[in-house]
Order: structure tokens, then C-alpha cells, then sequence
């Protein structure tokens, strides 16, 4: 009878909204932490391969990053979007990762000093005609290209990609944020009414952030699926991050009562949703071209294709996709809570062993710099997720885990799955 | 009451005013033991199921069973089509090609999921059902708005009127009925059959009318449905195209551009000449091939196009080779290339004029012309022009001696298939020059055929006929036989030239140039043959005596009855 009264929701004071102090501690150490791991992995691989490949494994951490933040941030925006109920319990932990993008930008700043203190270091299109020499392309075709990719405008469009992204995550965490002390229902209509431009703008940006960032490492060659691609991904990891989040939270306790078995089977149908759409887009994009098969098109899937990232790319098919697909498609999977933040975990490693795929063949160390270079990589990330971390405790020690004052908190909390 | 037990029961029903009545009536019945019940509600209850006791679908494992069968029947249905029933190759895709089959696997996949959880609810759910007896009960109509009602079947086990009545009246319900038969006809009303009738007889007329079309004539032309799936735009092999300034609608290969592995940039493997020696002894032809086979050189040479087409009457020995293949390397060409043919390859438009065009010499052996080759006074009436037959020079072209390629046997091998598959359809499989065409041009009495020339002659063996020269006799063709450099690799073109001249030795080996171990196996081999030879020789000696025998027999005999014959009409005449 129980479950058809109306819940009771705690005092916005309660402890079950506060970040436990457990977790709180971990601030500094996951800061500094971080920033070394961050440094160790970008000098190993600049000192012990070069310095190219130190950049690649640099942007390879910014890569991941963004897509967790940039992914948090859609969620938020796409449940004001269409209104969803059933996510307000968890969705201040997508607000307190999306606000994350302030500190990118900064943790952004030398890629865009490589392009202007050290040409050819990580794209090659930066460098005058070094890249256009070594692969035979005719001056025409190279001059148009360059009339989109030179430092000027390129540095240009990134501030823009961040002022954009900013703007949104500021005022959508602030409004929330506001609303936690009035509980004004005023401020969500608010956020819903600005959703929709705001996802327009999102989804321009992102797709001409992936083209810029990741897509230029080969200049010449291109896919208009590629911001599809990278957009996939970032919205599967950062589902999965908000089950995890959630899992790691209650499991320290916080929010027990709120979070419930139903939203991490929400959580769960989305991830597998997500699973196959990464598959479908990235699938898309690769048949397209494979059957195609002009040469200007195919030597980025080529590269892709062969010796050991050829084993790469078959087990992204069967690693990212097939066990996955298999394994969160049960319902008694997704009822789990703690399945499903395993299988957060599981691809959110996945991952970045896509966003590896995407960027580190384009080095120019071959075979991805061997062990020496995956640790270096992998030491990078992890160094950069940990910093993220450190940033995302430390303001959530000062906010609610949970929006509490959203008009629709009681109707997510009463949520249930027919 | 009393009515209603004349009736047959289908089950009792309770009504209830709340969901909280509902769901405990629904616990009570659970833990009663009943299983064949339902619960009827406006809105989605949460809680139900388990209220009620229903288990968990198998309607999952339903859709799972049928989008794996859909998976399975696409990547069946394409691989037995495209690569078992009607092998084709697809855009140079392997027969079995997985990419490409993953859209229609994934459509499939997706259709059979739909129409298994679609069919699949049907089943469970015991559908279609066209009328329930649970709607007789007008109190039932509410169901819809604000009532919610309980339903348990009289098929449970546990079953009994009196006990499921008492049952349901201690729930807070103040209404429980029994539901009975529906008391309206079940005749199906007449104006059903009549409109299904119509409906069934407007159907059968396209059918008909495609029939009808089946079996008659029309003068009518032929209606498009689609008009550009019946006319595709698309150009086919050797037609003709306003697109392009010369009318081709197959593009010839760009100036300046060599297909993809074919760059080669040793000329003497290219031309089976030694280009340097060439160049000693005439340089304007060197030059020539310089040009036409070195692709740096075509997208200059186009300017200057004309000028080697007026050198070429001058050409030595061979005028219509090489300037064969110059003309093909020069497709950027417009107006040349168009009216360049008629005058350069008239080998191949005049073969009926070169016969009465034949020289005494040349006409003695008409088959054996070939080899003449290297006697270029003789070959000219055959190879055209007639301005050349007065051109008496020597074959004077530093031909190639030896094979470039490394001889071993894979290369023999090579020369073997492409020789079965290009050359063996007219010289014949042994190179004897009887082909499958040349037999059949023979049997239909063809009027132009020119038989093609044994391989095994004097004059075509190594010594008299470089491989270099047999090679530009492959690649550009010769009087009658069209050149194939177009379809054969240069690589392959000089695998066949090998192949030939294993064939040549083959026809004139002796046994001492066998390996010892063969020897005498080969020998007895031949012994074998040569006693069946023997025999049938002289089976063929010994029948054609008897024949022979016979036939003075029968003369023998005829002429005794001649004799008979005559005798009697003799005998006839004499008693007259």
C-alpha cells in the first residue's frame, strides 16, 4: 500500500543529500594525485618516445574527459528537454561533472600551445607543408584545406566550443544550484524553455569540436558521421558514470532512499540503448566507406585495419559492443545495482579504449609506442579522470548530491517501472 | 440468479472502488491459491503482478528467440545467394563479405524481434478474441473510468461457485457476479459476408487484369512503372555516349596515368625490344616507344600526336604492331583516334581483300603464312597495306633473346592457364593450330576464316623467332589475331611465351633430353602406344582387305548373275 502514497522526502538538510565525509577526504589526494599521474604519463612518453606522441597521449586524456563532461552535460540538458521525471534523484551528479568544463579549458590550453609554440608536434596540418610534403597532396587541395585548418581560426572556434559550453553548464547548474534553497517551480520552467536552443547549440559544437580536435589529426581525411561518433560514445560513458557515481554514493551513504533499483534499470535500458547506438553509428560510419572504398576515404579505417590495431578494432566489435549488448540485456541484469555499476565500469574502460583507437594511430610512433607508450597513456587518463575527480568532490562537498528542491524530486523518487 | 444457472459460468467477478482495495483483494485470492485469475483496471497498476502472483513473461526470451532466427536467416539468405546459389562478385567485394551483409541482418533482426514480441503477446494472450463474456456485465463498462474489477476463472483448479463467491464478498466489494454466456446471437451478421464478398471480388481484379495481360497481344507500348529501372541512364561496354567529346561512353585510361601495379619502367620488358639496341638503329621508332609506353611521356606527347601517325608508313618490319599499340596508349586523342583505325587496322576489316591480293609465293601454303613472319616480304599482302608488299627489308628490330622472367615452374604454370584460356581456343590446347574455333569455322564452312598457324614450325622455334618478337606478337596481335595487351598482364604475356616454348620442345623432344628416371617409363609408355598404333593399324589394313574382298565378291557375284541373266534371256530368245 505503502508504494502508492505519496514519498516522504527528507528535510533538504538531511545527511542522505550530503556528500559523505568518507569521500570528502579524498579530495586533495585525487587532486594531486592526479596532476602527477597527469605529468608522469605526459613526460614518459615524450621523454621515452617523443614528443608527438606525448601530445597524442595528452589530447587522448582531454578526449576522454570532455566526452564524460560533455556527455553529463547532454544528459542534463535532454532530461529538461523532454521533461523527465524519473532522473531528477540522479541528476545533480551529471551537473556536478558537466560544470567540469570550465577546468577543460584550462586543462586544454597546450593543445592549443602546441599549435602555436610547437608546429607539427600534434597536428600535422599546424606545421607549414610538412604534412602536405610527406603525403604527396596536390598545393590546391591543401590551400582550401588550410583555409579551415590554421592556428588562428582554430584557436578561435576552441574558445568559441568553450564559451558555448560554459554558458550552459553555468547557468544550468547555477539555476538548479539556486533552486535547491527556493524550490521555485519557476526555475525549471526556466531550464526547460532554454533546453531546446541549448541543444541545437550543443549538438554544432560538439560535432565541429570532434572534427577539429580529433578529426584533423589526419587532415585529409574526413567523415561527416565523425561528430555522430564521438557524440555516441560520450553519451554511453556518461551514463555510465552517473550509474557508478550513483553506486559509489550509496554504497558510502548518501541519497539510499532516493536512488532506487528502478532508475538503475532505467540506467541500465539507456546503457544498452547507448551500446547499440555507438555500434549502429560507428558500423555506419565504417560500412559507408568500406564499400565505397576511395582511397582518400579508406586509409583512416586502413591504418585502423591492420597489425595491432587491427586487433584493436575487432576487439572494440566484440568488447564494446557484442559482450555488453549480451550482457545488459537481461531485465534481471539491470535490477542489479551492482551489475549495473559493473558494467559502468567496464565501459567506461571500453571507452577509452575507443577514444585510444580514435586518436593514437595518427602518431607517428608506430604500433602504438608499445607498452612504453599504452602505460604512459593509460597513466595520463587515469591522472586526468582522478584530478576531474578531485574538482567534481570538492564541489560537491559544498552542494547537494541531490537537486532537492525540484518540483518533481517526489515524482522520481515514487518512480517505478511497469 | 435462477436464470443465470441455466448459463454456463465462465468465472466470477468482484468490483472495487480503489487501487488499494483491488490489490488487497488481489493478495487475498494469491494466497487463496488461485493462478487463472486477471485483474481489469482504467490506468497501469504498479504492483499487480506480484498482487496477483503473475509470473514474469517468457515473452523476452520469445523476441530474443525470433531476432536471433531473423540474424541467422539474413547472413543464411546472403551467403546461400550471393556466394553458394548465384556466386557474384559485388563492388570487388569476396563473396561472403559481412559488412555488407550487416544491414539486411540488422533490418531482419529487427522485423523478426517486432513480429515476435507482436505475434508473441497475440499468443500469450490468447488473441484474437472477439468477444468476451466478462463484457455482458454492463457494470463491466466502468472498468474503463473509475471502477476496478477482479476476475477468477471457473478453468482454475481450485474452482467452486460457492467457495470463490464467499471469497470475494469478505473483500471490501459490494457487487460480485457471475459471469455467464453472452445471451445475443452468434450468427455473424449478413451484411458482414456481403461486404467481405465485395472486398474478395474487387481484389481478384488486378489479378486478372495481369493475367489477361499474361496471354494477350498488344500493340500498346510496354508500360513503365519505373520508368528509369526499365531505361537506366547507365552506359554498357562499347556504347555509345554524347556525354564525352569523343563519343565513348567507356573512358579510356587518363594520359599520363598507368592502371594500379601494371607501372613498369623496363621498356624492354614492356616492348620484348632491346630499347637500347633499338636505339642505335633507329632511334625515331625508340623514341616512339619511349613515348608510348612511358606514361611521363603521353600527356606531352598528345601535341606532336600526328606526327608519328605520318612516320608510320616508313615503319620496318612490323608497321601495324607497334603503332597498333601507340594508338591504344593515346586515348586523349579525339579525331585521330576516331578515324586512325580505318586506316591502321585494316588487318582486321579486309581479310576477304588480302586473298585475291596474295602474291604466288605466299598463296602455295595459305595456312602456313604465319611463320612467314619473319620473311616480312611474303607476310605484307596479309598484313594490309598494299604500298608495304613492295617493302622487301629484313626484320633488322633487336628482338629480345631470352625470356626476362625467371624461368621455374610456378611461371610455367602461369603461362599454362592464361595459354588454355586465351591462345588454345584457336591454336588448340597442343598448339597445333585446331582449336575449338577454328573446328567449328571449318565445319560451318566459314567463307573469311584465315585457320590460325600450327605453333610447332621451323620458323616460329627460338631460334628463328626471339622470344621478344613472340611477346609483341602476343601483346599486339598479328594479321588476323587481335593483339592482348589489353587483357593479359605484361607479367603474364611473357609467362605464355615460356609456356609456348615448353609447348614447342614437347612436340620435338627426344628421349635424352628426359630426366633417367622417367625414361623408361615414358618409353614403355610409348611402346604401349605405339603396339596399339600397330594394331589398329592393322586392324584398319586387315578390314579394309576383307572390304576390298567383299567388294570383288559382290562384283563377282553380280557378274554371275549378270551372266545368269543374261543366259535366261538368252534361253528366252531361243525358243522364240
Amino acid at each position: 500500500m505503502s508504494q502508492h502514497s505519496a514519498p516522504a522526502i527528507k528535510p533538504t538538510d538531511d545527511p542522505a543529500f550530503k556528500l559523505p565525509a568518507s569521500l570528502a577526504a579524498l579530495r586533495l589526494p585525487l587532486c594531486a594525485g592526479g596532476l602527477v599521474a597527469l605529468l608522469l604519463g605526459w613526460g614518459f612518453a615524450t621523454q621515452s618516445i617523443d614528443a608527438n606522441f606525448g601530445m597524442s597521449v595528452y589530447l587522448t586524456a582531454v578526449v576522454y574527459c570532455m566526452t564524460l563532461v560533455l556527455g553529463c552535460l547532454f544528459f542534463v540538458l535532454i532530461q529538461h528537454l523532454v521533461r523527465a521525471g524519473w532522473s531528477t534523484v540522479v541528476r545533480r551528479i551529471a551537473e556536478l561533472v558537466m560544470i567540469m568544463v570550465i577546468p577543460m579549458g584550462i586543462l586544454f590550453l597546450p593543445v592549443l600551445g602546441s599549435l602555436w609554440m610547437g608546429q607539427g608536434t600534434l597536428y600535422g596540418w599546424d606545421s607549414p607543408d610538412a604534412y602536405q610534403a610527406e603525403h604527396h597532396v596536390p598545393e590546391q587541395v591543401w590551400l582550401e584545406k588550410l583555409r579551415w585548418l590554421n592556428q588562428e581560426w582554430f584557436t578561435i572556434r576552441t574558445i568559441g566550443y568553450f564559451a558555448v559550453w560554459s554558458a550552459l553548464a553555468i547557468f544550468f547548474f547555477k539555476n538548479s544550484v539556486r533552486q535547491d534553497e527556493t524550490g521555485e517551480k519557476a526555475i525549471t520552467d526556466r531550464m526547460q524553455y532554454w533546453s531546446g536552443p541549448a541543444v541545437m547549440l550543443f549538438s554544432l559544437t560538439t560535432s565541429f569540436a570532434a572534427f577539429d580536435w580529433v578529426m584533423s589529426l589526419a587532415p585529409m581525411w574526413f567523415s561527416t558521421m565523425f561528430g555522430v561518433y564521438m557524440f555516441a560514445g560520450s553519451i554511453l560513458a556518461a551514463h555510465c558514470l552517473i550509474a557508478v557515481a550513483s553506486f559509489v554514493l550509496q554504497k558510502k551513504g548518501a541519497m539510499r532512499d532516493e536512488v532506487t533499483v528502478e532508475h538503475y534499470h532505467d540506467l541500465g535500458k539507456l546503457i544498452f540503448g547507448f551500446v547499440f547506438f555507438w555500434t549502429y553509428i560507428s558500423f555506419s560510419q565504417y560500412l559507408l566507406i568500406w564499400y565505397a572504398n576511395i582511397p582518400e576515404e579508406t586509409h583512416w579505417f586502413y591504418v585502423r585495419q591492420v597489425g595491432t590495431w587491427g586487433g584493436i578494432g575487432l576487439a572494440l566489435i566484440f568488447l564494446h559492443w557484442m559482450l555488453p549488448f549480451a550482457g545488459t540485456m537481461s531485465r534481471h541484469v539491470r535490477r542489479r545495482p551492482a551489475l549495473v555499476c559493473g558494467w559502468g565500469v567496464y565501459l567506461l574502460i571500453m571507452h577509452y579504449v575507443d577514444v585510444y583507437f580514435m586518436i593514437m594511430p595518427e602518431t607517428k610512433a608506430g604500433n602504438a609506442g608499445g607498452a612504453i607508450g599504452v602505460c604512459s597513456s593509460i597513466l595520463c587518463v587515469a591522472g586526468m579522470v582522478s584530478l576531474l575527480t578531485g574538482l567534481v568532490v570538492g564541489l560537491a562537498q559544498q552542494n547537494k548530491v541531490v537537486a532537492v528542491g525540484d518540483p518533481r524530486l517526489a515524482e522520481s523518487i515514487a518512480f517505478e517501472n511497469i | 440468479m435462477s436464470e443465470n444457472n441455466e448459463k454456463k459460468v465462465h468465472g466470477i467477478v468482484a468490483e472495487y472502488t480503489s487501487v488499494d482495495t483491488l490489490l488487497d483483494a488481489c493478495r487475498r485470492v494469491r494466497d487463496a491459491g488461485y493462478e487463472k485469475t486477471d485483474a481489469f483496471t482504467p490506468f497501469p497498476v504498479h504492483g499487480i503482478d506480484k498482487a496477483l502472483g503473475i509470473k514474469p513473461t517468457v515473452l523476452p526470451w520469445i523476441v530474443l528467440g525470433a531476432g536471433l532466427t531473423g540474424t541467422v536467416t539474413a547472413l543464411t539468405m546472403q551467403i546461400w545467394m550471393n556466394a553458394i546459389d548465384y556466386p557474384y562478385i559485388i563492388s570487388g567485394k569476396p563473396y561472403i563479405s559481412l559488412p555488407a551483409f550487416m544491414p539486411v541482418a540488422f533490418e531482419l533482426t529487427v522485423l523478426f524481434a517486432s513480429f515476435g514480441a507482436f505475434f508473441g503477446m497475440w499468443a500469450l494472450n490468447g488473441l484474437p478474441r472477439f468477444s468476451n463474456p466478462i463484457f455482458t456485465d454492463p457494470r463491466f463498462d466502468r472498468v474503463t473510468d473509475d471502477r476496478f474489477f477482479l476476475y477468477i476463472d471457473a478453468k482454475d483448479e481450485r474452482f467452486d461457485r460457492g467457495g470463490v463467491e464467499k471469497l470475494l464478498g469478505d473483500t471490501s466489494t459490494d457487487y460480485v457476479q457471475s459471469v455467464v454466456d453472452d445471451d445475443s446471437s452468434d450468427k455473424v451478421p449478413k451484411p458482414f459476408f456481403l461486404v467481405w464478398g465485395l472486398i474478395a471480388s474487387f481484389s481478384i481484379i488486378p489479378l486478372l487484369i495481369v493475367l489477361k495481360m499474361r496471354v494477350t497481344h498488344s500493340h500498346q507500348p510496354r508500360f513503365h512503372v519505373f520508368y528509369d529501372m526499365d531505361f537506366s541512364p547507365a552506359k554498357d561496354a562499347q556504347q555509345y555516349s554524347t556525354l564525352f567529346q569523343d563519343g565513348r561512353a567507356m573512358r579510356p585510361d587518363v594520359p599520363g596515368t598507368v592502371a594500379r601495379g601494371e607501372m613498369q619502367e623496363n621498356l624492354d620488358f614492356l616492348t620484348g625490344i632491346d630499347m637500347n639496341a633499338l636505339s642505335n638503329i633507329d632511334p625515331p621508332r625508340a623514341e616512339r616507344l619511349v613515348r608510348t609506353f612511358n606514361p611521363l611521356f603521353q600527356a606531352e606527347s598528345e601535341a606532336d600526336d600526328k606526327q608519328p601517325q605520318a612516320e608510320k608508313p616508313k615503319g620496318d618490319d612490323v608497321p601495324g604492331k607497334e603503332t597498333a599499340a601507340e594508338e591504344k596508349a593515346k586515348p586523349a586523342e579525339t579525331k585521330p583516334a576516331e578515324t586512325k583505325p580505318a586506316e591502321t587496322k585494316p588487318a582486321e576489316t579486309k581479310p576477304v581483300e588480302t586473298e585475291p591480293a596474295k602474291t604466288e609465293p605466299v598463296e602455295t601454303e595459305p595456312v602456313e603464312t604465319e611463320p612467314a613472319e619473319t620473311k616480312p616480304a611474303e607476310t605484307k599482302p596479309a598484313e594490309t597495306k598494299p604500298a608495304e608488299t613492295k617493302l622487301t627489308v629484313m626484320d633488322t628490330t633487336p628482338w629480345l633473346i631470352k625470356n626476362p622472367l625467371e624461368l621455374n615452374e610456378s611461371v610455367l604454370e602461369v603461362g599454362r592457364e592464361n595459354f588454355g584460356i586465351y591462345c588454345s581456343v584457336c591454336h588448340g590446347l597442343n598448339g597445333s593450330g585446331n582449336g575449338l574455333v577454328n573446328q567449328r569455322a571449318k565445319k560451318i564452312l566459314a567463307p573469311n576464316w584465315i585457320p590460325p598457324s600450327s605453333l610447332h614450325q621451323e620458323t616460329l622455334y627460338a631460334g628463328k623467332y626471339p622470344d621478344g618478337k613472340l611477346f609483341s606478337t602476343i601483346s599486339n596481335g598479328i594479321r588476323k589475331m587481335p593483339g592482348y595487351s589489353g587483357q593479359i598482364k605484361t607479367r603474364d604475356r611473357w609467362a605464355i611465351v615460356a609456356y609456348v616454348r615448353a609447348l614447342q620442345m614437347s612436340q620435338n623432344a627426344s628421349i635424352d633430353q628426359i630426366a633417367e628416371a622417367d625414361r623408361e617409363k615414358i618409353l614403355a609408355e610409348q611402346a604401349e602406344i605405339k603396339k596399339k598404333l600397330e594394331e589398329e593399324a592393322e586392324a584398319e589394313k586387315k578390314a579394309a582387305e576383307a572390304k576390298v574382298a567383299e567388294a570383288k565378291a559382290a562384283e563377282k557375284k553380280a557378274a554371275e548373275a549378270k551372266e545368269a541373266e543374261k543366259k535366261t534371256q538368252e534361253a528366252k530368245k531361243d525358243p522364240a
